[in-house]
Protein backbone atom coordinates (compact mmCIF):
# COMPACT_ATOMS: atom_id res chain seq x y z
CA UNK A 1 0.00 0.00 0.00
CA UNK A 2 2.59 2.32 1.15
CA UNK A 3 5.17 1.08 -1.70
CA UNK A 4 1.88 2.19 -4.60
CA UNK A 5 1.57 5.74 -2.74
CA UNK A 6 5.15 6.51 -3.54
CA UNK A 7 5.55 5.17 -6.90
CA UNK A 8 2.70 7.02 -8.14
CA UNK A 9 4.39 9.88 -6.13
CA UNK A 10 7.24 9.37 -8.28
CA UNK A 11 5.39 8.96 -11.57
CA UNK A 12 3.02 12.18 -11.23
CA UNK A 13 6.78 14.29 -10.46
CA UNK A 14 8.51 12.67 -13.74
CA UNK A 15 4.75 13.39 -15.60
CA UNK A 16 5.16 16.90 -14.59
CA UNK A 17 9.07 17.68 -15.75
CA UNK A 18 8.94 18.79 -19.15
CA UNK A 19 12.29 17.89 -21.63
CA UNK A 20 13.46 21.37 -20.68
CA UNK A 21 13.47 20.70 -16.88
CA UNK A 22 14.79 17.15 -16.99
CA UNK A 23 18.06 18.77 -19.43
CA UNK A 24 18.29 21.46 -16.47
CA UNK A 25 18.22 19.15 -13.81
CA UNK A 26 20.87 16.33 -15.00
CA UNK A 27 23.23 19.58 -16.39
CA UNK A 28 23.18 20.52 -12.73
CA UNK A 29 23.90 17.47 -11.39
CA UNK A 30 26.83 16.89 -13.84
CA UNK A 31 27.83 20.60 -12.51
CA UNK A 32 28.10 19.26 -9.05
CA UNK A 33 29.87 16.30 -10.23
CA UNK A 34 32.53 17.96 -11.70
CA UNK A 35 32.93 20.64 -9.16
CA UNK A 36 33.56 17.83 -6.35
CA UNK A 37 36.21 16.49 -8.50
CA UNK A 38 37.96 19.62 -9.04
CA UNK A 39 38.13 20.71 -5.33
CA UNK A 40 39.14 17.05 -5.00
CA UNK A 41 42.03 17.55 -7.53
CA UNK A 42 42.78 21.52 -5.52
CA UNK A 43 42.69 19.52 -2.39
CA UNK A 44 45.19 16.68 -3.42
CA UNK A 45 48.06 18.67 -5.23
CA UNK A 46 48.02 21.70 -3.10
CA UNK A 47 49.03 21.90 0.64
CA UNK A 48 50.55 24.63 3.04
CA UNK A 49 52.61 24.29 6.28
CA UNK A 50 55.18 26.31 8.17
CA UNK A 51 58.43 24.51 8.52
CA UNK A 52 61.26 25.03 11.48
CA UNK A 53 64.39 23.17 11.25
CA UNK A 54 64.80 21.60 14.72
CA UNK A 55 68.66 20.13 14.00
CA UNK A 56 72.53 21.15 14.36
CA UNK A 57 74.74 22.26 11.65
CA UNK A 58 76.88 19.87 10.61
CA UNK A 59 80.35 21.19 12.37
CA UNK A 60 83.95 20.39 12.49
CA UNK A 61 84.79 18.10 15.96
CA UNK A 62 88.12 19.16 17.04
CA UNK A 63 90.55 17.10 19.13
CA UNK A 64 92.25 19.80 21.70
CA UNK A 65 94.74 17.20 23.34
CA UNK A 66 95.25 13.29 23.43
CA UNK A 67 97.15 12.38 26.70
CA UNK A 68 98.66 8.68 28.22
CA UNK A 69 97.08 8.25 31.35
CA UNK A 70 97.27 4.94 34.00
CA UNK A 71 94.01 5.93 36.08
CA UNK A 72 92.74 2.61 37.70
CA UNK A 73 89.61 3.52 38.68
CA UNK A 74 87.27 1.00 41.67
CA UNK A 75 84.14 2.17 42.10
CA UNK A 76 81.71 4.58 39.45
CA UNK A 77 79.23 6.31 41.28
CA UNK A 78 76.46 7.21 38.80
CA UNK A 79 74.72 10.50 40.24
CA UNK A 80 71.89 12.68 39.31
CA UNK A 81 70.79 16.67 40.92
CA UNK A 82 67.67 18.51 40.30
CA UNK A 83 68.73 22.06 40.75
CA UNK A 84 66.21 25.02 40.43
CA UNK A 85 66.58 28.63 41.21
CA UNK A 86 63.80 31.24 41.34
CA UNK A 87 63.76 34.83 40.51
CA UNK A 88 60.97 37.35 42.08
CA UNK A 89 60.04 39.72 39.86
CA UNK A 90 56.89 42.50 39.38
CA UNK A 91 55.32 40.90 37.53
CA UNK A 92 55.62 37.11 38.89
CA UNK A 93 58.00 34.77 39.57
CA UNK A 94 60.79 33.34 37.34
CA UNK A 95 61.86 29.73 37.75
CA UNK A 96 64.31 27.50 36.32
CA UNK A 97 64.60 23.69 36.63
CA UNK A 98 67.23 21.57 35.18
CA UNK A 99 68.46 17.64 36.22
CA UNK A 100 72.69 16.99 36.41
CA UNK A 101 73.80 14.24 35.21
CA UNK A 102 77.28 12.99 36.23
CA UNK A 103 79.55 10.10 36.99
CA UNK A 104 81.94 10.39 39.88
CA UNK A 105 85.01 7.63 39.38
CA UNK A 106 87.26 6.69 42.54
CA UNK A 107 90.79 5.44 41.57
CA UNK A 108 94.09 5.97 41.63
CA UNK A 109 96.39 7.14 39.24
CA UNK A 110 99.71 5.53 38.28
CA UNK A 111 101.36 8.01 37.70
CA UNK A 112 101.53 8.89 41.22
CA UNK A 113 102.52 5.53 42.39
CA UNK A 114 106.11 6.03 44.24
CA UNK A 115 109.16 4.11 43.04
CA UNK A 116 109.32 0.09 44.07
CA UNK A 117 105.88 0.53 44.78
CA UNK A 118 105.60 -3.25 43.35
CA UNK A 119 108.19 -5.69 45.03
CA UNK A 120 108.64 -8.80 45.24
CA UNK A 121 109.23 -9.33 49.07
CA UNK A 122 110.57 -13.50 49.82
CA UNK A 123 107.72 -15.25 48.05
CA UNK A 124 104.81 -12.65 48.75
CA UNK A 125 104.63 -9.84 46.07
CA UNK A 126 103.95 -6.36 47.76
CA UNK A 127 102.03 -3.59 46.44
CA UNK A 128 101.95 -0.48 47.69
CA UNK A 129 98.68 1.27 45.80
CA UNK A 130 99.02 5.18 45.47
CA UNK A 131 96.33 7.00 47.40
CA UNK A 132 92.62 6.93 46.49
CA UNK A 133 90.84 10.04 45.14
CA UNK A 134 88.65 11.49 42.42
CA UNK A 135 90.46 10.43 39.06
CA UNK A 136 88.48 13.47 37.18
CA UNK A 137 87.53 17.21 37.99
CA UNK A 138 85.17 17.43 35.39
CA UNK A 139 82.29 14.44 35.38
CA UNK A 140 79.37 16.35 35.03
CA UNK A 141 77.80 15.07 31.76
CA UNK A 142 76.24 18.74 31.15
CA UNK A 143 75.37 17.81 27.20
CA UNK A 144 72.80 15.59 29.01
CA UNK A 145 71.48 18.17 31.19
CA UNK A 146 67.17 17.93 31.30
CA UNK A 147 65.99 21.07 31.02
CA UNK A 148 63.23 20.11 33.15
CA UNK A 149 61.03 23.63 34.06
CA UNK A 150 61.45 27.31 32.88
CA UNK A 151 59.28 30.31 33.30
CA UNK A 152 60.51 33.71 32.80
CA UNK A 153 63.83 34.75 31.13
CA UNK A 154 67.50 32.98 32.15
CA UNK A 155 70.67 34.00 31.30
CA UNK A 156 73.74 31.81 30.44
CA UNK A 157 75.64 33.16 33.82
CA UNK A 158 72.16 31.87 35.92
CA UNK A 159 73.06 28.25 33.95
CA UNK A 160 76.49 28.63 35.41
CA UNK A 161 75.63 28.84 38.85
CA UNK A 162 73.13 25.83 38.33
CA UNK A 163 76.17 23.87 37.17
CA UNK A 164 77.93 25.14 40.03
CA UNK A 165 75.45 24.03 42.67
CA UNK A 166 75.14 20.43 40.84
CA UNK A 167 78.93 20.02 41.27
CA UNK A 168 78.89 20.82 44.49
CA UNK A 169 75.77 18.50 45.55
CA UNK A 170 77.45 15.92 43.33
CA UNK A 171 80.57 16.06 45.62
CA UNK A 172 79.29 16.46 48.91
CA UNK A 173 77.20 13.34 47.97
CA UNK A 174 79.86 10.79 46.33
CA UNK A 175 83.13 11.83 47.47
CA UNK A 176 82.61 10.23 51.07
CA UNK A 177 85.06 8.42 53.37
CA UNK A 178 82.72 5.84 53.06
CA UNK A 179 82.80 5.55 49.14
CA UNK A 180 86.54 5.75 49.53
CA UNK A 181 87.20 3.38 52.11
CA UNK A 182 84.56 1.31 49.73
CA UNK A 183 86.96 1.84 46.70
CA UNK A 184 90.24 1.33 49.02
CA UNK A 185 88.98 -2.13 50.11
CA UNK A 186 88.17 -3.21 46.30
CA UNK A 187 91.46 -1.47 44.71
CA UNK A 188 92.78 -4.25 47.16
CA UNK A 189 90.90 -6.71 46.34
CA UNK A 190 90.90 -6.50 42.43
CA UNK A 191 94.92 -5.95 42.14
CA UNK A 192 95.64 -9.11 44.32
CA UNK A 193 92.82 -11.01 42.17
CA UNK A 194 94.66 -9.75 38.62
CA UNK A 195 98.11 -10.25 39.92
CA UNK A 196 97.12 -13.98 41.22
CA UNK A 197 95.92 -14.24 37.91
CA UNK A 198 98.80 -13.19 36.30
CA UNK A 199 100.56 -16.43 38.63
CA UNK A 200 101.96 -14.65 41.56
CA UNK A 201 101.14 -17.25 44.46
CA UNK A 202 100.91 -14.68 47.50
CA UNK A 203 99.83 -11.11 46.78
CA UNK A 204 99.44 -8.60 49.47
CA UNK A 205 98.24 -4.63 48.58
CA UNK A 206 97.93 -2.18 50.67
CA UNK A 207 97.66 1.35 50.82
CA UNK A 208 100.83 3.90 52.02
CA UNK A 209 98.31 5.64 53.73
CA UNK A 210 96.29 4.33 56.48
CA UNK A 211 92.35 4.00 56.37
CA UNK A 212 90.45 6.53 58.04
CA UNK B 1 21.63 55.98 19.92
CA UNK B 2 23.41 56.68 23.53
CA UNK B 3 20.53 55.59 25.81
CA UNK B 4 20.30 52.39 23.65
CA UNK B 5 23.91 51.84 24.68
CA UNK B 6 23.57 52.53 28.19
CA UNK B 7 20.36 50.40 28.42
CA UNK B 8 22.15 46.87 26.57
CA UNK B 9 24.94 48.08 28.98
CA UNK B 10 22.71 47.93 31.84
CA UNK B 11 21.16 44.69 30.97
CA UNK B 12 24.62 42.62 29.79
CA UNK B 13 25.96 43.52 33.36
CA UNK B 14 22.64 42.34 35.13
CA UNK B 15 22.61 39.30 33.25
CA UNK B 16 27.03 38.92 34.36
CA UNK B 17 25.67 39.55 38.08
CA UNK B 18 22.67 36.83 38.11
CA UNK B 19 25.06 34.63 36.81
CA UNK B 20 27.10 35.32 39.54
CA UNK B 21 30.05 35.83 36.73
CA UNK B 22 30.48 39.44 37.47
CA UNK B 23 31.17 38.95 41.32
CA UNK B 24 34.55 36.48 40.06
CA UNK B 25 35.44 39.43 37.62
CA UNK B 26 35.08 42.08 40.71
CA UNK B 27 37.25 39.59 42.72
CA UNK B 28 39.88 38.97 40.09
CA UNK B 29 39.75 42.61 39.92
CA UNK B 30 40.52 43.97 43.39
CA UNK B 31 43.50 40.73 44.20
CA UNK B 32 44.83 42.46 40.53
CA UNK B 33 45.02 46.24 42.42
CA UNK B 34 45.96 44.22 45.29
CA UNK B 35 49.12 43.29 43.80
CA UNK B 36 49.49 46.20 41.97
CA UNK B 37 49.87 47.97 45.06
CA UNK B 38 52.18 45.14 46.79
CA UNK B 39 54.56 45.66 43.76
CA UNK B 40 54.70 49.51 44.00
CA UNK B 41 56.18 49.29 47.78
CA UNK B 42 58.55 46.28 47.47
CA UNK B 43 61.87 46.70 45.36
CA UNK B 44 62.21 44.01 42.70
CA UNK B 45 63.97 41.73 43.02
CA UNK B 46 67.17 39.55 40.85
CA UNK B 47 68.03 37.73 43.82
CA UNK B 48 67.86 33.67 43.55
CA UNK B 49 68.13 30.75 45.59
CA UNK B 50 67.30 27.20 45.40
CA UNK B 51 65.25 24.76 46.49
CA UNK B 52 64.41 20.71 46.20
CA UNK B 53 67.46 18.71 46.02
CA UNK B 54 67.43 15.39 44.79
CA UNK B 55 69.44 12.65 44.27
CA UNK B 56 69.29 8.93 42.66
CA UNK B 57 72.93 7.78 42.84
CA UNK B 58 73.93 4.49 41.75
CA UNK B 59 76.71 2.74 43.45
CA UNK B 60 79.34 0.40 41.32
CA UNK B 61 82.20 -1.95 42.49
CA UNK B 62 84.61 -2.37 39.18
CA UNK B 63 88.13 -2.17 38.13
CA UNK B 64 89.16 -0.15 34.87
CA UNK B 65 92.24 0.87 33.71
CA UNK B 66 91.79 4.36 31.78
CA UNK B 67 95.21 4.25 29.30
CA UNK B 68 94.10 7.38 27.16
CA UNK B 69 92.20 10.56 27.27
CA UNK B 70 91.14 12.89 24.13
CA UNK B 71 89.97 16.31 24.73
CA UNK B 72 87.62 17.25 22.63
CA UNK B 73 86.08 20.46 21.48
CA UNK B 74 82.89 21.49 19.57
CA UNK B 75 81.12 24.46 18.37
CA UNK B 76 77.28 23.61 18.37
CA UNK B 77 75.46 25.77 16.19
CA UNK B 78 71.74 26.09 14.35
CA UNK B 79 70.51 28.30 12.16
CA UNK B 80 66.51 28.78 12.35
CA UNK B 81 64.69 30.26 9.89
CA UNK B 82 60.58 29.90 9.73
CA UNK B 83 59.66 28.59 6.19
CA UNK B 84 56.43 28.57 4.76
CA UNK B 85 56.22 25.77 2.22
CA UNK B 86 53.83 23.90 0.14
CA UNK B 87 52.37 22.71 -3.56
CA UNK B 88 50.57 24.81 -5.76
CA UNK B 89 48.86 22.78 -8.55
CA UNK B 90 51.59 20.03 -8.26
CA UNK B 91 54.17 22.81 -8.29
CA UNK B 92 56.45 22.76 -4.80
CA UNK B 93 57.82 26.06 -3.37
CA UNK B 94 58.92 27.46 -0.33
CA UNK B 95 59.32 30.99 0.71
CA UNK B 96 61.53 32.16 3.78
CA UNK B 97 59.17 34.50 5.98
CA UNK B 98 61.15 37.55 6.79
CA UNK B 99 62.37 38.63 10.34
CA UNK B 100 61.96 34.99 11.14
CA UNK B 101 65.83 34.32 11.96
CA UNK B 102 67.17 32.68 15.33
CA UNK B 103 70.77 31.79 15.77
CA UNK B 104 72.92 30.26 18.41
CA UNK B 105 76.33 29.08 18.58
CA UNK B 106 77.64 26.70 21.51
CA UNK B 107 80.89 26.25 22.79
CA UNK B 108 81.37 22.86 24.05
CA UNK B 109 84.08 20.50 25.48
CA UNK B 110 83.73 16.61 25.95
CA UNK B 111 86.39 14.46 27.64
CA UNK B 112 86.66 10.79 26.28
CA UNK B 113 88.70 8.03 27.66
CA UNK B 114 89.76 4.66 26.37
CA UNK B 115 90.05 1.79 28.61
CA UNK B 116 90.56 -1.39 29.09
CA UNK B 117 87.66 -3.85 32.11
CA UNK B 118 89.72 -5.83 34.43
CA UNK B 119 86.53 -6.68 36.19
CA UNK B 120 86.63 -10.30 34.20
CA UNK B 121 90.13 -10.99 33.77
CA UNK B 122 91.20 -14.23 34.73
CA UNK B 123 93.87 -17.05 34.58
CA UNK B 124 92.35 -17.73 30.90
CA UNK B 125 94.10 -14.41 29.86
CA UNK B 126 97.20 -15.18 31.02
CA UNK B 127 99.82 -17.52 29.41
CA UNK B 128 103.19 -18.52 30.57
CA UNK B 129 105.59 -20.77 29.48
CA UNK B 130 108.93 -21.02 30.98
CA UNK B 131 110.56 -17.27 32.18
CA UNK B 132 107.84 -15.89 29.40
CA UNK B 133 104.16 -14.03 30.05
CA UNK B 134 101.79 -13.66 27.09
CA UNK B 135 98.75 -11.57 28.20
CA UNK B 136 95.51 -10.90 25.80
CA UNK B 137 93.55 -7.80 27.27
CA UNK B 138 90.06 -7.85 26.92
CA UNK B 139 88.84 -5.14 23.96
CA UNK B 140 89.39 -1.56 24.77
CA UNK B 141 86.14 0.57 25.08
CA UNK B 142 85.37 4.21 24.98
CA UNK B 143 83.53 5.99 26.92
CA UNK B 144 82.82 9.94 27.73
CA UNK B 145 83.57 11.05 31.19
CA UNK B 146 82.19 14.56 30.84
CA UNK B 147 81.27 17.11 28.85
CA UNK B 148 81.05 21.00 29.83
CA UNK B 149 79.07 24.16 28.05
CA UNK B 150 81.12 27.09 27.76
CA UNK B 151 78.04 29.45 28.88
CA UNK B 152 80.68 32.27 28.79
CA UNK B 153 80.71 32.06 24.96
CA UNK B 154 77.25 30.98 24.09
CA UNK B 155 75.54 33.56 21.56
CA UNK B 156 72.29 34.21 20.49
CA UNK B 157 71.08 36.27 17.43
CA UNK B 158 67.10 36.07 17.84
CA UNK B 159 65.16 38.10 15.33
CA UNK B 160 63.03 40.87 17.18
CA UNK B 161 60.08 38.93 15.95
CA UNK B 162 60.50 35.41 17.45
CA UNK B 163 61.08 34.59 20.92
CA UNK B 164 63.83 33.34 22.32
CA UNK B 165 65.74 30.10 22.39
CA UNK B 166 64.21 27.64 25.49
CA UNK B 167 66.49 25.76 27.64
CA UNK B 168 64.53 22.76 26.89
CA UNK B 169 65.20 23.87 23.11
CA UNK B 170 69.43 24.88 24.35
CA UNK B 171 69.54 21.14 25.95
CA UNK B 172 68.47 19.65 22.96
CA UNK B 173 70.91 21.31 20.56
CA UNK B 174 73.50 20.11 23.18
CA UNK B 175 72.57 16.77 23.46
CA UNK B 176 72.69 16.70 19.93
CA UNK B 177 76.48 17.93 19.98
CA UNK B 178 77.08 15.20 21.96
CA UNK B 179 75.46 12.29 19.63
CA UNK B 180 77.95 13.98 17.02
CA UNK B 181 80.77 14.11 18.94
CA UNK B 182 80.03 9.76 19.99
CA UNK B 183 79.93 9.98 16.44
CA UNK B 184 82.90 11.20 15.08
CA UNK B 185 84.96 9.60 17.51
CA UNK B 186 85.06 6.67 15.58
CA UNK B 187 87.20 8.22 12.99
CA UNK B 188 89.63 8.60 15.38
CA UNK B 189 92.64 6.56 16.45
CA UNK B 190 91.57 6.12 20.16
CA UNK B 191 91.37 2.52 20.21
CA UNK B 192 94.89 1.97 18.71
CA UNK B 193 96.56 4.94 21.38
CA UNK B 194 94.02 2.91 24.43
CA UNK B 195 95.35 -0.40 23.46
CA UNK B 196 99.39 0.66 23.18
CA UNK B 197 98.66 2.62 26.66
CA UNK B 198 97.43 -0.54 28.72
CA UNK B 199 100.77 -2.04 27.46
CA UNK B 200 102.32 0.82 28.57
CA UNK B 201 101.15 0.82 31.86
CA UNK B 202 101.35 -3.41 31.74
CA UNK B 203 104.86 -3.51 30.55
CA UNK B 204 106.61 -1.67 33.69
CA UNK B 205 104.56 -2.95 36.15
CA UNK B 206 104.98 -6.92 34.89
CA UNK B 207 109.08 -5.89 35.02
CA UNK B 208 108.44 -5.04 38.40
CA UNK B 209 107.26 -7.99 39.52
CA UNK B 210 110.23 -9.87 37.97
CA UNK B 211 109.71 -10.63 34.57
CA UNK B 212 112.40 -9.64 31.42
CA UNK B 213 110.70 -6.94 29.18
CA UNK B 214 111.41 -9.34 26.17
CA UNK B 215 109.93 -12.02 28.14
CA UNK B 216 106.51 -9.53 27.73
CA UNK B 217 103.79 -10.03 25.19
CA UNK B 218 100.68 -8.13 25.92
CA UNK B 219 98.33 -8.82 22.79
CA UNK B 220 94.42 -7.70 21.91
CA UNK B 221 91.74 -9.45 19.72
CA UNK B 222 93.41 -9.49 16.34
CA UNK B 223 90.17 -8.78 14.57
CA UNK B 224 89.49 -5.78 16.18
CA UNK B 225 88.34 -3.39 12.95
CA UNK B 226 87.68 0.42 13.11
CA UNK B 227 84.36 -0.72 12.57
CA UNK B 228 83.81 -2.09 15.64
CA UNK B 229 83.96 1.55 17.55
CA UNK B 230 80.29 1.97 17.78
CA UNK B 231 80.24 -1.44 19.85
CA UNK B 232 83.18 -0.48 22.44
CA UNK B 233 81.46 3.01 23.20
CA UNK B 234 79.37 2.91 26.50
CA UNK B 235 76.27 3.54 26.44
CA UNK B 236 74.34 6.16 28.68
CA UNK B 237 71.32 5.35 29.43
CA UNK B 238 68.99 8.93 28.59
CA UNK B 239 66.63 9.44 31.42
CA UNK B 240 62.96 9.90 30.85
CA UNK B 241 63.48 8.17 27.26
Amino acid sequence: MESNKRRSFLRSIINKLSLKGALMLGSVLLLLVVVSLILRWIDKSNSLYIEENKRIDLTPTLIKSIEEIGEWEFLQLTDEELVDTIKHGFFGDSRLVRIYYGTLRLGFNLHEAGPGWLKQDKDTLRLMLPPIRLLDKDFIDEARTKAFYESGSWTEADKQALYDRAYKLMMQRCVTTANIQTARRNACLQMESMMRSMGFGAVKATFAQPER
Amino acid sequence: MQNNFFYYLCSILTTLFMKRIGLLYMVLLLVFSLSGCKGKREEQTQKAFDTIPMLVNEIQKCSRLYTVEYKIHKIITHDDRKTIKGSLFNKAFSLDIPMSKRMVAIPMDATIKGYIDFYSFSSKNVKRTGNKIEITLPDPRITMTATKIDHNHVKQFVNFMRSDFTDAELSDFERQGRAQIIHDISQTDILENARLGAAKVLIPLLRQAGYNEKDITISFRNNLQSGDIPTLIDKTNEHGK
